[in-house]
C-alpha cells in the first residue's frame, strides 16, 4: 500500500534544511508520498528509512524508459486502473510499422509518411512518436540493421521487432545508443535474448502465446536480474490480446503481482491485419485499455486525429481540467467589426460553446480569457470570472483589435452585466441564454433583428 | 340517523336496485347475453380491478353481485362505511354496464353526456396525468346553487389545467350558459344519473392497472395507487341523498375527498372524517378547499407583473438618475423577512400593500420598505425560513428594472423609472415573492401570503419589535446547535462532477467544505428534493466517539463514494479525515514542529510555515482521497468545538493568513474562552505579517505561550 | 509460481432489456463482469450496433452513406435498407427535424415518419428525439402511442421531460425507455430514481449517460461510464444497473475532424469521409471498452467495423 506524507513524514530527518529543493521536510514527504519526487533527493534519509521507504513506495508498476535524448519516454509507472482514481501519469505511445521486407523506396516512402502527422493540439505536440521495425522470416542481418539504422535516423525510438538473434545483434549495433526496444524475448529464446538486450543496455521486450507463458518468461527474466522490460501482450486473437492486455495491468496493479508490473505493447496492425476501420477501432480500445505502446500500420490523420484526442482526453489530470489559450478565435470569418461573445477556457465549455457558434453560421469574435481552466459558474464562484477579469483582458486583448462595441456574456453570470458595463466604458453588454444549445438561435434572431 | 345508517341505506338502495336490474336483464336476453362497455380491455374495469375476474355475459353479472354483497357488513366501523361505499360504485359499473345492452346510451351529440370512456382517452390523458401537467381531476356533481356558480366553478378547474367530470344536474347547469364542454377541452360530462359517477371512477382504476402495474384483483395496491398517484377530488353540489353519500364513501376509499355545500345534513348526521369530507358552504371556495384537501398544487407559469422576469436581468445596474425610488437599509427602516405560519392564519396569494404605493413617493427619494412573506404548509419547517430568504436576492434581481443588494433587515432596493412607468408597483413585488416562493418550494409550502409595509412606523415596528428578535433568535439557534442534539447529518455530493469519490458528511457544528452548505440548507434541499444530492445519514451506531466516526456515517459515504472511501471521522484530522473536494474555502495542514497545524483560505496566495501555498497544499489534498494530516474545510468550521476535536481542537492552530484570522477572530477568541479558559487566544496565532518560517514561528508561538506546544504530539 | 488469476466476477448482473419483437429483437445487458473481460466471467448479451436515419433524409450526408442507400426515395425505403446494413442489430430513427431551433417539423409531421419506418421493418427501433426538451416530451410521447405493439426503445427522457416521456413509454404504452442524463453519474442516477419513482420498472429502461467524440471533453464520458459499470457491479447498485446506449455518430460527425472538406483542412488531413469515419470508429471503440451495451452508427464502414470489433472481443 502506498504510503500516506505524514508516514513518510516520520521517518524524515526533519531538519527543514531544504536540500532537498522543497522548503520543508513536510512538503517534501507530501510530493514522494504523491510520486512527485524520489526519495533520494533527501540526502539526510537514514539508509535503513530509503530502504524501508522505497519498498513500500515503489510503485506497483515500473517506469520503463525507451528512446534516447529528446525523444526519451517514459511507459507505465501507473498506480491506478481507471482515470478517476487518480490521474494516469505516462501516456500511450504510438509507433508505425515497418519491415524489413519492404523494398527501400517502400520504406523512405513509410518513413516520410510517419513524419507526416505532426501538430499541436491544446497545447500538446501530436506526432507518430515510435517506429517499429518488423523482420521477415528469413531476413538478412544486415538488410534488418540498415532498415534499422534508416528507423532511428528520424531520431524516434525504435522498436525492433525480431526473434532472429543475429539480426538483433546486427541492428543494436547500429543503433544501441538511441536505446531502442528489442521486442525479441519468448518462452524459447529469452535466455539469449537477455544477453544480447542487457549487453546493448537496451529494454528487451518480451512476449508469449499466452497470458500464462507471458509470465513465466518474465519471472525467469526477472530471475536472471533483467528487471527492463516490456510485454508485449499481442496474442494470436484480439479476444486473447485484450485478456492479456488487461491481466497485466490488473495484476500489477490491482493485485500488486509485480512480475506483471511492466508496460505493454500491443501491435494492432498485426490483430487488425488489413482491415483500416477495424485497426482504428483496436487503437481506440487498447489506448483504453492499457496499451503503453500501440503499434498501427501506419499514422495518417484519418487515425491521429481522433486516437490523439482519446489519449488527450484519458491521461488528462481528473482534477486540473484542460484549458485552451486565451485570445481572440474569430469564428465563422468575423473581422474586427463582428460582434464579441466571451466565456472561460475550460477546453469543454470552449468546444460546446465554438461549436454551437459554429453552427449558427453567423460571424463571432470568440474571446477566451484566462479562467483557471474552470468552468462558468465554478470560475465566477472562485473568483476567477469577475467584472474585473473581463474587463481587464477586453480592454488589454480586444480593444486594441476589435472595432465592434458589442459583447456577449454568459447567461450564467448575468449578475455581473452592470458591473462589466460599469468597468468597460462603450461596450454594450448583452446577456446570452443560459445554454449553450440555444445560443444558435439567439444569435440567428440578433443577426435577423440585425443587432451583429 | 348516523353516518352508518345514512351509507348503508344507500348502498342497500343501489344494490337492489342492481340486483332488479340484472334480473330484469335475464329475463329480456338470458344469461349468455354479452355484457361489456365499448372500447377497453379490463371488461367492467372497476370490478376487474378489485376482484380480477372479468365479466363478460349477464351470467357473470349476476355472480358479481354476490361477489359483490360480500363487502356490504353492517358493522359500524368505518371500514364497513368505505367498503360498502366500494360496493356502491362496483353496483353503479354493473348498472352502467346494462345500459350498453344493445344500445348506445350516450351520445355527446345528443344528450351532451360521454358515458364509458374507451382505453384510449385513458392513455392519452393518463400521460399529463403522470407528468402533472393535469395536476388534478375534479368530480362535479349534483347541482350549484346557480349555473353562475356552476360555469365559475368549472372554469375555476379549467383555467389551472384541472380535468373535470360532471355528474347530474350541473351538466344542465353548463348547458343553460352555453358552456363548451367534451374530452377536448377537458371538462367531461359523464351523465346524468348518479350511477355514472363510476365511469370516471373506472378511469382512476385502468390508470392504476396501465400506469400503475397493478394487477387486476390485488385491490390493496389500487388503493394504494388511487390514493397516491390519482389526484381526484369530489365536489358534491346541493343536498346529500343516501346514495350520494355511499357513493361518496367509495371515492373516500379510493383516497379522494369530497367537498359538500350540504351543510345541514352533514351536521344532520354528524360526519366526521377529517380531510376526506369537508363541509364548505361557501361555493367560491370549493376550489381552494378542494386542492388543498387533495395536496394538488398549481405551477405558477405567469407572473402577473408589468415587467419582464428572467435570470438575463439579474446583474443589471440602476443608477441614481434611472430610478423611481429606493428603499435603503442603512438609512430608514427596511427589511425582508420569512415567517412561518399556521394554515388557518394564511389566506394563500393574499398581498396586502400597507402603506403609499410607489407612485405617492417623490422621485428619487429614499423609503422604507418591510416585505413579509408568510408561508404555511404541512411540511413546513421554521428552519427553512432563512432558506427561503436567501432567495430573495435572486428573485428581486431577476426582475427587470429591479436592483436588490443586501439581506435581512440591510437591504438596499431600486426600481428604476422604466419599471416604474411600464405600471411596477409594490404589489408587485409580492407577486413575485409569491410565485418563486410556491413554485421553487412546492413541496413544503401550500399557503404563501405577502405583506408588504411602506409606512415608517410600521417598518420600524416590523424591524425593531419582529424582524431583529426573529433574527437573533436563528443566529442563536445556529449558535447553539450542536452535533450531539440532532438525530441526523447529511450527505452532500453536489462537487462529485468535479472530485468524483468526494462525500461530505453535513452536520450542524461542521458545515460543508465549500462553506456553502449548512446542515440547515442540507436538511432543505433533502426535503425538497428527495433524490437530490443532499441524503439523511443516521448516527445511530457509533463506533468512536473521540474522532466521531459512526457505522452509518462509513456506511453512507461507502454508498454515495461509490465504493471509494471506506471509512471517515468527522472530527480527526489524523485519522480517517473527510475527504476533500476541490471547492474548499479552507486547507489544513500538520505542521510538525510546533505540534499544530496552519490554515490557508482560498484569498491567500502566499507561502505558509508548512512550505506549500494554498494551492500546493490543495493539489495534494483534493479530489476525494483521503490524506491524514490535512484537510478542506469551511471558514466556519475554524471555530467550531469540532474543529479537530480528536487532536484536542483549536487549540493546535498556530497560523492563519492575516485576513482570516481576522474574520474569525471574535468566533474563536470565543470558543477558545469556553473550551479552555484562554483569552484573546487569536493572538497567539501567527500570520504572514509575523512569519512564513516554521523555525521563526515556533519561536514567536513560545514568546506567546501558544498552548499548542504542550500539548500531546499529533503523529 | 504461474499467473495467479484474480477474476472481477461479480455477484449481480447488469439488467437485461428486450426491444423489438419476434426474431429479430436484441437484448441488452446482463453482463456481470467489466466490459469484454470474457476471461473473468459471462459477458451476458453481447453489445449491439444501430443504424441512425433521421428524418431529413440523406440531405448532407457523406458520400459513402449517400452510396449505400442509393435508389432509397422514402423513410421506409432508408429504414428497410438501414436494417439490412451488414452488422447492424436496430435501426435508430432521429426526429431531428422536430428541433424548434432548426426546421421545426410538427409533431404530426414526424409522427408520420416514425409510422411508416416503425412499420417498414422488423428489426428494433431506437427512437431519438430532436434535442428540445419540451417538444420531446410531446413528441416521443406520441411516438410511444405510435409504435404500440413494437416494443421500441424512447430515448431522450431528460430531467426535463421524463415524466412524459416515461409515462408515455413505460407505463402508457409499454416501450422501452431512454434515461438520457450529461455525463455524470449522480444525475444519470437520479434520473433512474425518479424514473422508477414514477412507476417506470427498472428492467424497461436503458441509460444514455452522456456522450461526447474522442477529444472533445470525452475525459468526463470515459470516467462516468467507468464509474457507473463500477458501481453497478462492485456495489450492486440498482438504480445504476439498467444497460447503457450511446448514440455516437449525431455527435461525431458534427467536430470539424468530420466535416472541414479536404480543400478548408489543415495540410495532409486527407479524405473528409475517411476521417469522419474513424471518429466514429474510435468513439464506439472506446465507448464500448468503458461499458456501453450498444452504439448507434451511421457509416456502412464503421458499423462493420464496430460489429467486426465486438465479435472478436465477445
Amino acid at each position: 500500500m502506498a504510503l500516506t506524507g505524514i508516514q513518510i513524514f516520520k521517518m524524515s530527518p526533519k531538519k527543514n534544511c531544504k536540500e532537498c529543493g522543497s522548503p520543508t521536510c513536510m512538503a517534501f514527504c507530501m510530493k514522494v508520498a504523491q510520486g512527485a519526487v524520489d526519495i533520494s533527493a533527501c540526502p539526510h534519509f537514514s539508509a535503513d528509512a530509503i530502504a524501508q521507504l522505497s519498498e513500500a513506495t515503489a510503485p506497483p508498476m515500473k517506469t520503463i524508459k525507451i528512446g534516447a535524448g529528446e525523444n526519451e519516454y517514459s511507459l507505465g509507472g501507473e498506480t491506478v486502473l481507471y482515470r478517476h482514481e487518480k490521474t494516469f501519469v505516462n501516456k500511450t505511445r504510438y509507433a508505425a510499422t515497418l519491415c524489413s521486407c519492404m523494398d527501400d523506396a517502400t520504406i523512405d516512402a513509410k518513413i516520410e509518411a510517419a513524419k507526416v502527422v505532426d501538430y499541436e493540439r491544446i497545447g500538446e505536440r501530436m506526432f507518430t512518436e515510435a517506429l517499429f521495425v518488423n523482420c521477415a522470416e528469413g531476413t538478412d542481418a544486415a538488410k534488418y540493421a540498415e532498415v534499422a539504422k534508416k528507423a532511428a535516423a528520424t531520431g524516434r525510438p525504435v522498436i525492433l521487432n525480431t526473434t532472429c538473434a543475429d539480426c538483433a545483434k546486427a541492428a543494436l549495433a547500429e543503433i544501441k545508443a538511441a536505446k531502442p526496444v528489442l521486442n525479441a524475448a519468448n518462452a524459447a529464446n529469452y535466455a539469449e535474448m537477455n544477453a544480447i538486450a542487457t549487453e546493448a543496455g537496451v529494454v528487451l521486450g518480451v512476449s508469449g502465446t499466452s497470458v500464462d507463458e507471458l509470465y513465466d518468461t518474465v519471472a525467469a527474466l526477472e530471475a536472471a536480474g533483467n528487471k527492463n522490460l516490456v510485454l508485449d501482450v499481442t496474442m494470436d486473437t484480439i479476444k486473447a490480446t485484450y485478456e492479456a492486455a488487461v491481466e497485466v495491468r490488473r495484476g500489477a496493479i490491482k493485485n500488486n503481482d509485480r512480475t506483471f508490473g511492466y508496460p505493454s505493447i500491443v501491435n494492432v496492425a498485426k490483430l487488425a491485419d488489413g482491415d483500416v476501420a477495424l485497426e482504428q477501432a483496436l487503437a481506440a480500445a487498447f489506448t483504453m485499455k492499457y496499451g503503453s505502446i500501440v503499434v498501427v500500420s501506419e499514422m495518417d490523420y484519418a487515425m491521429a486525429l481522433p486516437v490523439f484526442g482519446l489519449r488527450q482526453n484519458l491521461f488528462t489530470d481528473p482534477q486540473k481540467p484542460m484549458k485552451v489559450a486565451p485570445g481572440i478565435y474569430p469564428l465563422n470569418g468575423a473581422d474586427e467589426n463582428s460582434i464579441c461573445l466571451t466565456t472561460v477556457d475550460f477546453a469543454l465549455t470552449y468546444f460546446l460553446v465554438s461549436g454551437e457558434l459554429e453552427r449558427s453560421g453567423v460571424p463571432v469574435n470568440l474571446i477566451i480569457q484566462d479562467a483557471g481552466g474552470l468552468s462558468v459558474l465554478t470560475s465566477w464562484a472562485a473568483g476567477k470570472l469577475s467584472s474585473t477579469s473581463v474587463s481587464d483582458f477586453m480592454k488589454a486583448e480586444v480593444e486594441p483589435k476589435i472595432a465592434n462595441r458589442k459583447l456577449i456574456i454568459p447567461g450564467k453570470v448575468a449578475v455581473l452585466k452592470g458591473d462589466i458595463e460599469a468597468k468597460l466604458p462603450g461596450w454594450e453588454v448583452i446577456v446570452a441564454p443560459l445554454e449553450a444549445v440555444q445560443l444558435v438561435k439567439f444569435l440567428k434572431d440578433m443577426q435577423a433583428a440585425g443587432q451583429c | 340517523m348516523t353516518l352508518f345508517d345514512v351509507v348503508f341505506s344507500g348502498n342497500d338502495t343501489v344494490c337492489g336496485l342492481t340486483e332488479g336490474a340484472i334480473n330484469d336483464a335475464i329475463a329480456k336476453y338470458g344469461e349468455d347475453k354479452a355484457v361489456a362497455f365499448p372500447s377497453t380491455a379490463y371488461a367492467l374495469p372497476c370490478y376487474y380491478g378489485v376482484t380480477g375476474t372479468k365479466v363478460t355475459n349477464l351470467g357473470e353479472l349476476k355472480a358479481a353481485l354476490e361477489v359483490v354483497k360480500t363487502l356490504q357488513t353492517r358493522n359500524k366501523r368505518l371500514h364497513d362505511v368505505f367498503m360498502s361505499g366500494v360496493a356502491t360504485a362496483l353496483e353503479a359499473e354493473f348498472i352502467e354496464a346494462l345500459k350498453y345492452i344493445d344500445a348506445e346510451p350516450y351520445n355527446p351529440e345528443v344528450d351532451g353526456c360521454v358515458g364509458h370512456i374507451g382505453d384510449d382517452i385513458v392513455r392519452s390523458l393518463g400521460v399529463p396525468l403522470v407528468t402533472g401537467d393535469i395536476p388534478g381531476v375534479a368530480v362535479i356533481l349534483g347541482k350549484a346553487p346557480t349555473a353562475d356558480d356552476a360555469v365559475a366553478l368549472v372554469k375555476s378547474y379549467q383555467t389551472q389545467g384541472i380535468l373535470v367530470t360532471l355528474v347530474g344536474d350541473v351538466i344542465d347547469q353548463l348547458a343553460e350558459k352555453g358552456y363548451k364542454t367534451g374530452v377536448g377541452v377537458r371538462v367531461i360530462p359523464l351523465g346524468k344519473d348518479v350511477t355514472s359517477v363510476v365511469h370516471v371512477v373506472s378511469v382512476a382504476v385502468r390508470a392504476a392497472l396501465i400506469f400503475g402495474n397493478v394487477t387486476g384483483g390485488d385491490a390493496a395496491a389500487l388503493m394504494k395507487y388511487t390514493f397516491e398517484r390519482v389526484p381526484a377530488f369530489v365536489n358534491a353540489l346541493g343536498a346529500l341523498n343516501p346514495i350520494v353519500v355511499a357513493a361518496g364513501a367509495g371515492a373516500i376509499a379510493l383516497g379522494f375527498p369530497v367537498v359538500t355545500n350540504d351543510v345541514e345534513t352533514a351536521a344532520a348526521v354528524n360526519i366526521k372524517v377529517p380531510k376526506s369530507l369537508i363541509v364548505q358552504p361557501d361555493v367560491d371556495k370549493f376550489n381552494a378547499t378542494s386542492l388543498e384537501a387533495r395536496d394538488i398544487k398549481i405551477k405558477i407559469t405567469n407572473i402577473d407583473i408589468p415587467v419582464a422576469f428572467a435570470s438575463a436581468f439579474e446583474g443589471e445596474i440602476i443608477r441614481k438618475g434611472d430610478m423611481q425610488v429606493e428603499f435603503d437599509g442603512s438609512r430608514v427602516d427596511c427589511l425582508e423577512l420569512v415567517q412561518m405560519k399556521d394554515m388557518s392564519e394564511v389566506e394563500d396569494h393574499k398581498i396586502e400593500v400597507i402603506g403609499p404605493d410607489i407612485d405617492e413617493m417623490p422621485v428619487g427619494s429614499k423609503q422604507q420598505i418591510a416585505y413579509v412573506v408568510e408561508v404555511a404548509g404541512k411540511n413546513m419547517q421554521a428552519d427553512f425560513e432563512p432558506v427561503f430568504e436567501r432567495k430573495f436576492h435572486a428573485y428581486m434581481n431577476c426582475i427587470e428594472g429591479i436592483m436588490h443588494t443586501g439581506q435581512r433587515d440591510m437591504i438596499r432596493v431600486r426600481i428604476s423609472k422604466d419599471a416604474f412607468a411600464a405600471g411596477f408597483r409594490a404589489k408587485h413585488i409580492g407577486e413575485v415573492l409569491y410565485a418563486q416562493i410556491k413554485n421553487e418550494f412546492d413541496a413544503v409550502v401550500d399557503r404563501c401570503a405577502v405583506k408588504i409595509y411602506t409606512n415608517p412606523e410600521d417598518c420600524t415596528k416590523m424591524r425593531h419589535e419582529v424582524a431583529v428578535p426573529t433574527f437573533d433568535k436563528r443566529d442563536e439557534r445556529l449558535a447553539s446547535m450542536t452535533d450531539e442534539a440532532v438525530d441526523v447529518y447529511y450527505s452532500c455530493i453536489m462537487c462529485q462532477a468535479f472530485s468524483p469519490s468526494h462525500v461530505c458528511v453535513v452536520t450542524p457544528e461542521r458545515l460543508g467544505l465549500c462553506g456553502a452548505v449548512s446542515w440547515f440548507d442540507a436538511k432543505a434541499t433533502n426535503q425538497l428534493d428527495p433524490a437530490g444530492p443532499c441524503q439523511i445519514i443516521t448516527k445511530e451506531k457509533c463506533i468512536d466517539e473521540r474522532i466521531g466516526e459512526y457505522e452509518d456515517v462509513n456506511e453512507a459515504v461507502r454508498k454515495f463514494s461509490q465504493g471509494a472511501l471506506e471509512d471517515v471521522s468527522l472530527y480527526s484530522i489524523m485519522e480517517k479525515p473527510m475527504t476533500s473536494c476541490g471547492c474548499f474555502e479552507c486547507i489544513c495542514g500538520i505542521e510538525p514542529f510546533t505540534n499544530g497545524v496552519c490554515i490557508a483560505n482560498r484569498e491567500y496566495t502566499g507561502t505558509t510555515p508548512l512550505g506549500m501555498t494554498f494551492s500546493e497544499l490543495a493539489s495534494m489534498t483534493g479530489g476525494g482521497v483521503q490524506t491524514p494530516g490535512f484537510m478542506g474545510h469551511g471558514k466556519h468550521f475554524i471555530a467550531s468545538k469540532k474543529f479537530m476535536k480528536a487532536e484536542g481542537g483549536v487549540a493546535r492552530i498556530v497560523w492563519l493568513p492575516k485576513d482570516l484570522k481576522e474574520q474569525v477572530r471574535d468566533n474563536l477568541n470565543k470558543t477558545a474562552k469556553e473550551l479552555y479558559g484562554i483569552d484573546n487566544f487569536v493572538d497567539m496565532i501567527g500570520d504572514e505579517t509575523i512569519t512564513t518560517d516554521p523555525e521563526e514561528l515556533m519561536a514567536i508561538l513560545s514568546e506567546n505561550g501558544h498552548p499548542a506546544l504542550t500539548m500531546d504530539p499529533m503523529m | 509460481m504461474p499467473f495467479n488469476r484474480k477474476p472481477q466476477k461479480f455477484n449481480t448482473a447488469i439488467n437485461v432489456v428486450e426491444i423489438g419483437t419476434g426474431d429479430k429483437a436484441i437484448k441488452l445487458g446482463g453482463a456481470s463482469v467489466f466490459p469484454f473481460y470474457t476471461f473473468d466471467g459471462p459477458i451476458g448479451n453481447t453489445a449491439k450496433v444501430g443504424v441512425e436515419i433521421s428524418d431529413m433524409g440523406l440531405e448532407g450526408e457523406p458520400a459513402g452513406v449517400k452510396a449505400y442507400y442509393e435508389g432509397c426515395t422514402t423513410m421506409a425505403e432508408i429504414a428497410k435498407k438501414a436494417a439490412e446494413m451488414p452488422g447492424a442489430d436496430f435501426v435508430s430513427l432521429k426526429l431531428e427535424g422536430g428541433d424548434p431551433n432548426g426546421v421545426n417539423k410538427s409533431v404530426e409531421e414526424l409522427i408520420a415518419v416514425v409510422k411508416e419506418v416503425v412499420d417498414a421493418i422488423d428489426a428494433p427501433l431506437v427512437i431519438q428525439g430532436c434535442k428540445n426538451a419540451e417538444k420531446d416530451g410531446e413528441l416521443l410521447a406520441k411516438a410511444a402511442e405510435a409504435c404500440q405493439g413494437k416494443n421500441v426503445l424512447l430515448m431522450s427522457a431528460k430531467e426535463e421531460n421524463y415524466k412524459a416521456v416515461g409515462a408515455a413509454a413505460g407505463l402508457a404504452y409499454n416501450q422501452k425507455v431512454g434515461a438520457e442524463s450529461a455525463v455524470d453519474i449522480n444525475l444519470a442516477k437520479q434520473l433512474n430514481v425518479v424514473t422508477t419513482q414514477l412507476g417506470v420498472k427498472a428492467e424497461s429502461i436503458v441509460m444514455n449517460v452522456g456522450t461526447a467524440t474522442v477529444g472533445y471533453g470525452y475525459d468526463y464520458v470515459i470516467s462516468t461510464l467507468d464509474r457507473i459499470r463500477a458501481a453497478a457491479l462492485t456495489q450492486a447498485d440498482k438504480m445504476l444497473q439498467m444497460p447503457i446506449i450511446t448514440p455516437v455518430s449525431s455527435e461525431t460527425w458534427g467536430v470539424k475532424e468530420a466535416t472541414a472538406d479536404e480543400a478548408d483542412a489543415p495540410a495532409g488531413w486527407g479524405c473528409v469521409e475517411k476521417r469522419g469515419i474513424s471518429m466514429e470508429v474510435q468513439t464506439a471503440a472506446a465507448d464500448l471498452v468503458s461499458g456501453s451495451d450498444a452504439v448507434i452508427l451511421k457509416h456502412p464502414a464503421s458499423v462493420a467495423a464496430i460489429a467486426k470489433m465486438i465479435k472478436e472481443l465477445s
